[in-house]
Formats: structure tokens, sequence, C-alpha cells
């Protein structure tokens, strides 16, 4: 999971750190589109590739924070690629090039290539959503929406607030989990638990936005402490992003 | 004709929730100069918080309901909350600071001009940086504080603002009203249950009773001697009612340690943390007598609240064992059905633990027949009878109901061990007067009672044992 971390400052004045919030996430839905125009294994791969190579050297994430971040969608991803191996619609066409014989699978290459390129797109969005996390200071996203994007306050601070719950939301999980084990009720897990779960959310929702209220927020035209202005580096990071996609595209 | 600055005319203000039946308050005239200070108190469920955020300009505009009266409020009002987790809106120190100054349009150069003056004043330079959520809760709330005083708004209203800290951070954040009132920087509306600190800092007092009428209003002491026994009978604190030992962490008086031939719970060697490398509780070792009283004391985050979880099996930890009851089970390992017949437990915030849709339904969850009978009797007692409240929604309650409903949820199962995290946390005097008869009556009958608390008061009253809990050791005790 990717969720709400804290960012060491040498990821935060990093390259990719100062590089536009808004732009980034502009560039990995593209890049995401791109990927979803192709089956086969070499543009997710280069994708990957670069942008693991750009979080580390660029971003200045450190090895072991993005291991442990791709883990658990990596392991998602080889666990796709077997199962689409294993049991894809190729692999029962008598027609198609037998690649291996496992006990009673049939493993066409077909398959095959259909399993390592799904298992590689897997791996290639999880790889750009940890690297665009992992770089992102949450304020600077809501600022960036509000001044590169326009989006309107409301929603950015709205957005940033819910970003910050994330880890909230888990602790008020594991009370409640607390409250049913200590009454003796069985198991971890009771549909009841998500609404109590929800009305401490709109609860605390309420308080923060009586106290956001409370210090003016809304009250009038707004003015900027953070200011976020485009820069070359976000020129250069545009173009690097363009010329990844357009080159691994290539290799189809 | 408008007040001067910093001024507040009350005259004849109410106000009903959407969908109340009776006023929250009513009928409260007053006058308050600027630079003064109001000091509102009340019992539990008496409206004083709704008072408060009824100056602020925030009840009808964001709180639904019915306001009658008039007020009139010159100038613009800083607030502060109870709870620093949900008024904090930022991320970071600086950043808190420049939120309410953006939404008032202040110029960037006046905000880099202001924003390192207010730190400074909060004693908070050098934070600026670092995040919110890793300050101390005496910390956070001087944050909130500066962020309300950065406009530099004349009026400042304070719901609780000390109910979540402890004696250390408390002190530091009166110290900072005290500073504020000499400099006459703001009229202060506070609303406060430390009353041997809050007293003495206020020029009027507004005492609400019961049914949200006015008791008195007044100079405090022409206040105490008119209404003082009236505001006791309401159950309302006064200054004479909490005496605290003169410094707050003194070393406390330890209680004979328990006989050794018989503990109930016996912690050995534990280490915890809730995330890999942050550990909470260090090699800690502690041994409670069977009927034992144990107050936990400390500073927040010294690990008070991790280890009560720890006692009654909530948590397990990542070394070292906890034994439960004389066979010496594990009790992060037992079934929940035997693990609610040995151990209770009292969450320090009572709504993060309810489960149902009303009260009755609340108490009675997972209660076997022979507990169940107990049920209305127990709810007389804390003051929650079920034909007025059985129906109602554990959510809808006032502070104090729903920590007494909390309470109740967990006497019900009458536990071998009961840990209670803060449970005097918000009670006006009778909700306390009941809750130390009901605990002494319990540990009488042979509970073994583990209270964590920054109420000193609690620790005198119960004669507990005390163990001083810090940076996730046993420090004294």
């Amino acid at each position: 999971m990717i969720v709400a971390r804290d960012l060491a400052p040498a990821q935060l004045d990093s390259l990719l750190g100062r590089t536009s919030p808004v732009l980034k996430l502009v560039i990995s839905i593209a890049w995401l589109l791109g990927l979803a125009t192709t089956v086969s294994a070499g543009p997710p791969l280069i994708v990957a590739l670069v942008v693991i190579a750009a979080g580390l050297t660029l971003g200045r994430i450190p090895g072991r924070d993005l291991a442990r971040a791709l883990a658990p969608l990596w392991l998602a991803a080889v666990g796709l690629a077997t199962f689409n191996t294993l049991f894809g619609a190729a692999n029962g066409d008598p027609g198609a090039m037998t690649f291996a014989q496992l006990g009673p699978f049939r493993v066409t290459q077909a398959a095959l290539a259909a399993g390592i390129g799904l298992g590689l797109r897997v791996a290639a969005i999880g790889a750009v959503g940890a690297v665009f996390a992992l770089t992102t200071d949450s304020t600077r996203l809501a600022d960036s929406l509000v001044q590169q994007a326009h989006v309107p306050e409301r929603f950015a601070f709205g957005a940033l607030a819910a970003y910050g719950a994330v880890p909230r939301f888990s602790e008020d999980l594991a009370t409640l989990r607390q409250a049913r084990r200590i009454r003796g009720l069985r198991g971890d897990w009771h549909p009841r638990l998500l609404v109590s779960l929800l009305v401490l959310a709109i609860r605390h929702g309420d308080r923060m936005a009586i106290a956001m209220d409370a210090r003016g927020f809304g009250s009038g035209p707004r003015t900027l402490y953070r200011q976020i202005r485009w820069g070359w580096l976000d020129l250069a990071v545009a173009v690097g992003a363009v010329v990844t996609l357009v080159l691994s595209l290539a290799t189809r | 004709m408008a007040p001067p600055p910093g001024r507040i005319r009350v005259d004849g203000l109410g106000f009903t929730y959407r969908g109340g039946t009776r006023p929250a308050f009513h009928d409260v005239s007053l006058e308050l100069a600027a630079g003064a200070c109001l000091l509102v108190v009340g019992p539990s469920g008496s409206g004083k918080s709704t008072f408060a955020l009824a100056i602020a300009g925030l009840v009808a505009r964001d709180i639904p309901g019915e306001l009658t009266g008039s007020l009139v409020v010159d100038g613009p009002v800083g607030v502060v909350f109870q709870d620093p987790a949900s008024q904090l809106v930022m991320e970071r120190v600086e950043d808190e600071i420049a939120f309410g100054l953006e939404s008032l349009g202040w110029p960037r150069d006046a905000m880099r001009e202001r924003i390192p003056q207010v730190l400074a004043d909060a004693g908070l330079e050098g934070l600026e940086r670092r995040r919110s959520q890793r300050l101390s809760g005496g910390q956070q709330q001087r944050l909130a504080l500066a962020g309300a005083l950065a406009p530099q708004p004349g009026i400042l209203v304070l719901d609780e603002p000390t109910a979540n800290l402890d004696p250390d951070g408390a002190a530091a954040f009166f110290a900072r009203l005290r500073s504020l009132l000499s400099e006459r920087r703001a009229t202060i509306i506070l609303v406060e249950h430390r009353v041997e600190e809050a007293w003495p800092l206020a020029n009027l007092v507004l005492a609400l009773g019961r049914d949200g009428a006015p008791i008195d209003v007044g100079p405090p002491d022409d206040v105490l001697a008119r209404s003082g026994e009236r505001m006791a009978a309401e159950g309302i604190w006064l200054p004479k009612d909490r005496v605290v030992p003169a410094q707050a962490n003194a070393s406390p008086i330890a209680a004979p340690p328990p006989d050794p031939g018989s503990p109930i719970v016996t912690v050995n060697g534990v280490s915890f943390g809730y995330e890999r490398d942050v550990p909470v509780i260090h090699d800690l070792s502690l041994s409670i007598g069977r009927a034992e009283r144990v107050a936990l004391v400390g500073p927040n985050g010294g690990g008070k609240s991790t280890l009560g979880r720890l006692l009654v099996g909530l948590l397990r930890p990542d070394h070292g064992t906890v034994a439960l009851d004389l066979a010496g089970h594990d009790p992060s390992r037992l079934k929940p059905a035997e693990l609610a017949r040995l151990g209770g437990y009292v969450f320090q915030d009572p709504e993060s633990g309810f489960l149902a849709n009303t009260v009755a339904e609340e108490v009675g969850l997972g209660l076997t027949p022979a507990e169940a009978v107990r049920v209305p009797g127990l709810m007389d007692r804390l003051g929650l009878p079920l034909d007025e409240f059985g129906s109602r929604s554990p959510y809808r309650l006032s502070g104090g109901e729903a920590r007494r409903l909390s309470l109740a949820v967990a006497l019900v199962r009458d536990p071998a061990v009961l840990v209670l995290d803060e449970p005097t946390f918000g009670q006006d005097r009778l909700g306390y007067d009941g809750l130390r008869q009901i605990l002494r009556d319990r540990s009488d009958a042979g509970t073994t009672l583990v209270v964590a608390t920054h109420d000193l008061r609690l620790v005198r009253d119960l004669d507990a044992r005390v163990a001083e809990i810090r940076d996730g050791r046993v420090v004294h005790g």
C-alpha cells in the first residue's frame, strides 16, 4: 500500500521533489494511458526501469524505502503473470506453439508472452505510483493543484485533509477491533465496523471543517504563502517523460 | 452603538440545536471588557462549549440550529478547540500558522514577518518545518493557539484547550494565557475543567446549570460567595475542590508494593512498537497484585495507553511476555470470550470504541444473560437510566455521558482486571464522585484497577500505587 508517509528532506529537495506535482501527475497518467495501448513486454519494462532509476537518482529515494513500497505491488504482478500464463486462453489453442508442459499444464508461447506483458504493466504502474508518492509532499501537491491546475481551493484542501486522515483511519480501525475483542466479540472483521469507522470519519471531518472556518477559510480571497511557479526543471522533466514514452513504445 | 474593539455584549442569548427539544443554553446576558477573561463553567451537558462557539460565530453557521437573543462581538475571533489532531489543518508547523493568514488575505511579506514572531511567542521557534503530528500534545496545543493568534484577533475563544494535556503541557499553556492577559493582547473566553488554574485568570465567571440556564454571572469571588453552594450541587468543580501537589511531577508517595505471592498481571521484559524501529515500550517489567489499584502516570506519549492495552491483550508484545490471571495466560492469545471475562478496557476517547446504534445496544453487546441482568442497575447508577438514554445514539451524548457509557460497557462484565485510560477526563464533579465511588466499590470487591491518568486527584482519591511511565519505561514505582 502506498500511504501518506514522512519524506526525508533529501527527497523533498531533490530534482523530482521540486518538480511540479501537477506535472508529475500528468506524466503518470500519460504513461499509464500509453502503456494501455500495448500488450508487449518492452514498453512497460523500459518505463519501469526509467522511473526506478529516476526515483533513486533524481528523486533520491532511499533504495530500502522504494523496495518496501514496491514489494507488495510487484508480488501481485508476479502472481498475475503466473496465473495468466498458466490459464491463458492461448493454452487451449492446439495451433499455438507449446513453450513448456508443466504436469497437467500446457503453456503456449502466446500465453507466456501475454502473462509477462500483463505482469510487467502492473509492475510499471506500481513503480510510477511509488515514485510519485515518495517524491511528492502532500502540501505541495495541494498548492500545485490550486496554483497550477486551478482546482478550487475547497476541493484541494479537502483532498489534502483526506490524505492526512489516512493514518488516522487505520488507527480508528485498530481501536474499533480492540473494542470488539475486549467485549468478547469474535472475528476481527464485522460489517458494523464500517459504520463506526464512517461515523468517526464524518465527525472528524466536521470538526476539521469547523476548525478551518474558525480561521477564516473561504471568508474571502486567499493569499499565498508558498508560491509554486513553472520552471526549467519542469520543462526538462516533461521532455524526458515524453522521450521515455515514445522510445519505449517504439520497441513494440 | 458598537462597543470598543475586543468587547463582547450578550443579551438574552440562547441556542437550540436543530432537532433538539430544549435549548443547549439560554437567557445568558453579560458584558465583557476588552482584554478581560471570561471563564465559563458548568456541569457536563450544560451548553458551555456551545456558548463559546456562539461567541466565535460558529454556531448557526457551521452547527445547525436556532440562535436567539442578541450578540455583539467586536472584532475578529480566534478559536482553540480541545483536540489538537482535529484542528491542525496543515501538515507542517509554519504552514499551519500561514493557513489562517492566507485565508484572511494577508500579503506575503506581512506573513513572512509575522510567522517567525508568532512561533517565537509560542516557544516553537526552530520547528518551522516539523510535522505537527510529531509534536508533543502540549506543543500541538500551543501551535493551535499560535495559529489562532497569528491574525491578531482581539478575541480568543478557548474550548477546554488543556483537556488532552499532561500537567506540564497544561502548565505551559496556562503560562502563555497569563502573559497574553497581562499584555491585554486579547479578550479571552475560556471553557475549562482545570479550575485551579483557570479561576485565577478570570475577571468574570459565567456558571451554567444542568438545564443550560445561567446560575450566576459576575466577578469570580462574588460568584463563589453568592452561588458556591448551588454550583457545587449542580456538579461544578470549584477552586477549593482541586488540590494538586505543588509540583505536578513531584515524586509520588509509593504505596506498598503488592504481595509478591499473588500477582494477577506480570509484565516481563516487554518491548512494543507500532512501527518497525520505533519502540514505544522498552524492556518494561511490572507486577500488579490481585485487587491492587495502580496508577500509570507520566507525560503524553510516554507509553501509558500502550502499556494499558498490552496488559489486557489488545496488543501483542514484540518481545517479552505478559501474563494475566493466576493461570498465567497470555492475554493477547486468549479467545475474545475468555479475555472479556478477565480483562476490561475503557478507551480514552469513548467514541472511538462505540459499536452500536443505540445506548441500550451498546451496553448490551456480547453480554451473557447473567451479565445482561446487571445493565439497568448499572446504568441508573451511572446516571444514564435506560428509559431516558436507552434509545439514543451513543454518538449524540455529551462528553461526560459518552464517557460514562464507555465505563458501563466495561463494568457490566465485571472483569478481574480493569484498565481505564483517562477515565475522569472532562467529568464534572458529580460524574467524578460517582466514578470514584464505583471504582472503590469494585476494588473492594476484588477487581484489580489500572488507571492511566494525568488526574493527580484521582490517584490520591483511589490511594493507588503510582508507576510513572516515561519514554516507554517505568521510571518510578
